[in-house]
């Protein structure tokens, strides 16, 4: 079946993708002017970094929340959920990792589509009926499929490096003041700054047309989009009735949950998610679609 | 993995584009042929039932659809249409003949392709018994794969893989058989024993 194609969600992934590319040559073109040699040796250092990073990625996230993985006989239904929930999306089943924690959450990890794996928290067990879990678990799979983890760690590597720069580069500029070639250090430092800052917009902006993406993939797997959207309603609902000391130790992992832990006043820029509002509002937008439509 | 899949990926368009993507159900009648391999060569029979599973969409007309697809199958023998724990609807028939299993499970998947349905097909079963008793094996269609895999259930949910390769490699040839084991879910029924629909 065709759907109305989100057509300004795409351009504003792919604005968002290009100035991220053409932020980072100019930036690495000027890294290689300024600081030469030592570019090197933090390029290997970080790169090392993304490189385990990435290829441990779904181990590494699961160990950092306390994620257990769990087999079909503990866990029957949510296994035959995902299964065809994946068969539905042309997925291989990921793996299945539960959280023993309160807060109602689940977010998805893995370098790729044969290395993934789905993870939920025992209070979004409780608190979502069969067809709200379905439509999380199908967000959660149209992450996998766009190979989100992946893309959002190479979207990060330079960020990361002008982050370093920022921090320690007035380290790399001690010992070299005597080569006539480079600039002085503290020109890395700003440019550096300026590009983690312009990165780091960037970055969370692409965050949240990503979750729009799955918003709208996970519902069109599921065929259920008013029950994803009940879910968001139902997760945003809970987050601020349960204890703040839970959510606080889990708060580095926003950019993975279905809903971000809020914590005080976070701007709109700043988000990675977009507001529950708002993705409900388009999640009705595809429901309607769905029920105005008449087979020919 | 092409370089345009993996672009459609990293822009966010796949999950919507695969699980909108149509089927192409006229593979079942591979199994017309594969039935009798089955029973020559490996000592098993097509059972009498077959069960097409897909995945519900919340909408009036979808719903008009399901009844469309029940009267389609009505007449030639026992079918129903029932929805199993995880939500998920089955369009089960009983027929004597493997053929008739085929093409009734073909004209029902046909009933959801002409009404704009055909993306929310997930899978066909079909069970064969082993002739000297014990539990039967499947044949499963995915529709998103446009393959068959086989699928041996041997405990409540545990698989004997080592019947599956045998069942692949004396029936690819005849069968259009997914080659990557990944892709071989498994359909547990909601009660341990049962067929993947009870």
């Amino acid at each position: 079946m065709q759907w109305h194609t989100d057509w300004g969600l795409r351009a504003r992934m792919v604005l968002t993708m290009v100035l991220l590319l053409v932020l980072y040559l100019v930036f690495a073109g000027a890294l290689v002017l300024y600081l030469g040699g030592g570019l090197l040796l933090m390029g290997l250092f970080i790169g090392g970094f993304s490189i385990v990073q990435y290829f441990f990625s779904d181990r590494l996230t699961l160990w950092s929340m306390g994620a257990r993985e769990v087999t079909e006989d503990e866990y029957p239904h949510l296994h035959g959920t995902v299964g065809r929930l994946a068969q539905g999306a042309d997925l291989p089943k990921p793996d299945i990792a539960v959280v023993d924690s309160r807060v109602p959450n689940a977010f998805a990890t893995g370098r790729s589509k044969n290395h993934a794996a789905v993870c939920v928290t025992t209070g979004l067990l409780e608190t979502l009926n069969d067809e709200e879990l379905a439509g999380v678990l199908a967000h959660e799979l149209a992450h996998v499929k766009h190979r989100d983890m992946a893309v959002m760690t190479v979207a990060s590597f330079l960020s990361t490096i002008a982050f370093v720069i920022v921090r320690w580069g007035w380290l790399f500029g001690g010992g070299r003041n005597r080569n006539q070639n480079s600039a002085p250090i503290w020109v890395a430092i700003v440019v550096s700054l300026v590009v983690w800052i312009v990165s780091y917009l960037l970055i969370r902006a692409l965050s949240r047309y990503r979750e729009y993406a799955a918003d709208r993939g996970g519902a069109l797997i599921c065929g259920n989009p008013a029950a994803l959207a009940s879910a968001l309603l139902k997760i945003d609902g809970r987050m601020d009735r349960v204890p703040t000391e839970d959510m606080r130790e889990q708060a580095e992992m926003n950019a993975f949950f279905i809903i971000p832990l809020s914590g005080g006043t976070i701007t709109k820029l700043f988000s990675t998610h977009p507001s529950t509002e708002k993705r409900v509002e388009r999640l009705r937008a595809l429901e309607r679609e769905m029920e105005t439509r008449t087979s020919a | 993995m092409g370089l345009f899949d993996t672009v459609r990926d990293v822009l966010g368009l796949s999950a919507e584009a695969d699980a909108t993507r149509p089927a192409d159900p006229e593979d079942f009648f591979q199994l017309n042929a594969a039935s009798v391999t089955m029973e020559a060569d490996l000592d098993y029979r097509p059972a009498d039932r077959a069960g097409l599973c897909l995945s519900a969409m919340d909408s009036t007309d979808f719903r008009s659809t399901l009844r469309d697809v029940e009267d389609v199958l009505e007449g030639g023998g026992f079918s129903e249409i029932r929805t199993d724990d995880h939500g998920y609807t089955w369009a089960v028939v009983e027929r004597d003949d493997i053929t008739d299993l085929t093409t009734e499970l073909y004209v029902a998947a046909d009933t959801l392709a002409d009404r704009g349905y055909g993306d929310r097909l997930l899978a066909a079963v079909f069970p064969f018994d082993p002739l000297d008793g014990g539990r039967p094996i499947y044949w499963i269609y995915s529709f998103k794969r446009g393959s068959f895999y086989p699928f041996a259930p041997a405990g409540d949910h545990e698989r004997d893989s080592s019947t599956e390769v045998t069942l692949q490699s004396v029936l690819d040839g005849e069968l259009d058989v997914e080659p990557d084991t990944a892709y071989w879910y498994s359909l547990w029924p909601d009660a341990p024993g049962g067929h993947p629909w009870e």
